[in-house]
């Protein structure tokens, strides 16, 4: 392996960010994913259904059968996959960084420190707010390529992950007390 | 210079401005209504010429109005209580833009050829980190323009200036690089070749399409084919191929004089000015603290000719701005210019470092995808449909493999990252080599990516953020990739240098 001559910090020892145990989602978040699944899964056969109705003749019944079972068999599959890649979704907060994995056949770790955070929102979806559940998105300046959202987060731990971020971003002033605010309103946005 | 000025009372543009509205609107008009005064021109003499100069004289002296009525209601002014510089404008819409002084980020000031002819510049402010859109002064007169663009630079540099511990010392602005003609004339020779076939192209189909329309035989199109099949096909293709090069060499040329002409580079205060142009004038301002990402590119051709062209990404939060700014560009450098312009934005030459170097499997993965897949499709299509003989197959499909063979290997041999204290250096590319460079401090994100079979080959991929443009380096080692991601925290977390 390549060594760094001109660095006096040992590249060893430095904290390994791919060492670090990732927490992850809160398992009521699954449902979330099927429910939204499921969703589409409805207006694909509504629809479906509607083209058998009007369009009957259209083709012989095996082959209507045929793409039916195969509609089914995409969605089986999609919801196998679905809860395969939620559990390989993990995030930490470390001191000066946040982490976030995610990702099945394409495994991504995204890092971002708090010092170049730009600011931090929390989003609740209908079907998340209804299972208490909330997402935390944190922006930089480097672009939406570089934003990073982590879902499935219990209402308060997102909470306090965002007053955590806020105060890392703009550490309060050493006369000022820190204010809390537990019950502060809350950003929330349709987005399932 | 005349400070006395009060911005904070609104400001009316120069009063010659009015000309420059006039010739914006009129252009705009023009731009609008070409398809009908295109027939009108064609079918001029069945025309009745007092109904068609009356629209003329209406729809001219209409215009006038309406461009007094948008100098009249065009103000600017700064409002120093809340740091902001104010334009209002609109006749029946009224707009009011509010801009923060301190989030002002570049401020250009810009002469069109009407501009020039009336003696007025554009004034554009351009911002970072917000949605809206830029605030722009159409006509301002040159004295006007550099005390407002000295004030508002002055204010948002001032906010940085308080963290950073550096003292400033105060440097009358002096040329120091002058890029000139026999540089511009090499680089045109040398460059942008795809985009002036692209420029050519779209011309050529353009003129063919409005001259099919008109249905007029300028170009009698039977004689020039008659012409051409005279030719043995050899003559005929050397012919074609020729005139081709020939124009892209020319226009090549004259777009890069026309761009560049008299391209200066200014040390300013806390900025360095760049301003070149030939029929516009173009000024240009870097911010040293708000360089993101510098590419450098160079070509075979170039390298023997010391010439190279720099371009220089500044920070902006808006991804989209982001991506579609073109880079400021400082065309025609020779190695020593560039050292100095690298220099002066880095405040010191950028060492490349540990060198990290891709996996032959990238190799292996770009040929089977841009070599072997395409041949095979070309000869399994051609095994059905039989389009073209077997011989010219095997001839077209060799020169494609060896084109595509140098092309790849090429580029496989110049993919490199370097590593650094101070620099992240990636070098890319099969003929046009670009050189990119950050500085780690300016990261705002890192990504690491692996696919699941690459975990066994220990292969993945690094993607690293800034606020001008991300950087990446794919199919490396992943544990060197690891261990390089975790000094870059180290790095960005121990130390609070700004990225901005």
């Amino acid at each position: 392996m390549n060594e760094f001559t001109n660095n006096p910090i040992e590249i060893n020892f430095l904290p390994k960010f791919e060492e670090v145990k990732l927490n992850s989602l809160n398992s009521k978040y699954v449902y979330v994913l099927l429910i939204n699944l499921i969703l589409i899964l409805i207006l694909v056969i509504a629809g479906f259904s509607a083209l058998f109705f009007f369009k009957q003749n259209s083709f012989t019944y095996s082959i209507w059968a045929a793409v039916f079972i195969g509609i089914l068999l995409f969605f089986i599959g999609l919801i196998v996959f679905v809860k395969l890649s939620f559990h390989r979704k993990g995030y930490a907060f470390r001191t000066h960084d946040v982490i976030y994995k995610s990702g099945l056949i394409s495994q991504t770790t995204t890092i971002i420190p708090f010092n170049r955070v730009q600011h931090v929102a929390l989003h609740q979806g209908f079907i998340s707010r209804n299972l208490g559940l909330a997402s935390i998105e944190l922006f930089t300046a480097g672009g939406s390529s570089s934003d990073l959202k982590i879902p499935g987060i219990l209402l308060e731990d997102a909470q306090k992950i965002k007053n955590l971020v806020s105060q890392k971003i703009n550490p309060p002033k050493k006369d000022e007390p820190i204010e809390i605010q537990p019950n502060e309103p809350i950003v929330t946005e349709e987005h399932e | 210079m005349n400070k006395s000025i009060d911005f904070s009372q609104p400001q009316r543009q120069s009063l010659t401005g009015i000309l420059v509205l006039f010739a914006n609107s009129l252009q705009k008009t023009v731009r609008a209504l070409w398809p009908i005064l295109l027939i009108w021109l064609v079918k001029f003499d069945s025309l009745n010429k007092l109904v068609f100069f009356g629209i003329v004289a209406g729809v001219t002296i209409f215009i006038v109005i309406i461009s007094y009525l948008q100098y009249h209601f065009f103000t600017f002014h700064i409002d120093n209580e809340n740091q902001e510089f104010v334009i209002q404008k609109g006749i029946i819409n009224k707009t009011r833009i509010t801009i923060q002084l301190h989030k002002i980020q570049q401020v250009n000031i810009n002469q069109s050829l009407i501009q020039r002819l009336v003696g007025v510049h554009k004034f554009e402010i351009d911002t970072a980190g917000s949605d809206k859109k830029e605030a722009s002064i159409s006509a301002i007169s040159h004295t006007l323009a550099t005390i407002l663009k000295e004030r508002l630079i002055n204010h948002s540099q001032q906010e940085s200036f308080e963290i950073g511990e550096t003292v400033l010392v105060d440097v009358v602005s002096t040329s120091f690089i002058k890029i000139g003609l026999i540089s511009l004339v090499k680089i045109g020779f040398t460059s942008n070749y795809i985009k002036s076939l692209a420029l050519i192209f779209v011309f050529f189909t353009t003129i063919l399409d409005n001259l099919q329309q008109l249905n007029s035989h300028v170009i009698d199109e039977d004689k020039v084919t008659d012409y051409l099949d005279t030719l043995p096909i050899i003559t005929f293709f050397l012919v074609v191929v020729g005139f081709f090069v020939g124009l892209i060499l020319v226009v090549n040329l004259i777009r890069t004089i026309l761009k560049y002409f008299d391209f200066t580079i200014q040390k300013n205060k806390h900025s360095i000015l760049l301003s070149y142009g030939l029929l516009a004038t173009k000024n240009k301002l870097l911010n040293p603290n708000k360089v993101q990402k510098i590419k450098i590119t160079q070509n075979f051709f170039q390298k023997k000719l010391d010439v190279l062209t720099i371009g220089v990404n500044q920070a902006s939060s808006d991804p989209e701005i982001a991506n579609a700014k073109d880079p400021i560009e400082v065309p025609g450098c020779s190695m020593g210019e560039r050292d100095v312009i690298l220099k002066l934005l880095f405040s010191q030459l950028p060492q490349k470092g540990t060198q990290y170097v891709p996996n032959w499997r990238k190799l292996a993965l770009n040929t089977f995808f841009i070599l072997v897949l395409p041949v095979l499709i070309f000869i399994g299509t051609n095994y059905i449909l039989h389009f073209i003989s077997w011989n010219d197959l095997i001839i077209y499909a060799s020169i494609f493999t060896v084109f595509t063979i140098l092309m790849l290997w090429f580029s496989f041999k110049n993919y490199r990252f370097f590593v650094s204290e101070d620099f992240i250096i990636k070098q890319n590319g099969a003929w046009d080599i670009d050189t990119t460079i950050i500085e780690p401090c300016k990261i705002q994100a890192i990504e690491t990516q692996q696919f699941f079979w690459q975990k066994a080959t220990n292969i993945g991929s690094v993607n690293l953020s800034t606020a001008g443009g991300n950087i990446n380096f794919t199919t490396g080692n992943y544990s060197e990739i690891k261990s390089l991601v975790n000094y870059w925290l180290y790095q960005l977390e121990t130390t609070n240098k700004n990225w901005m």
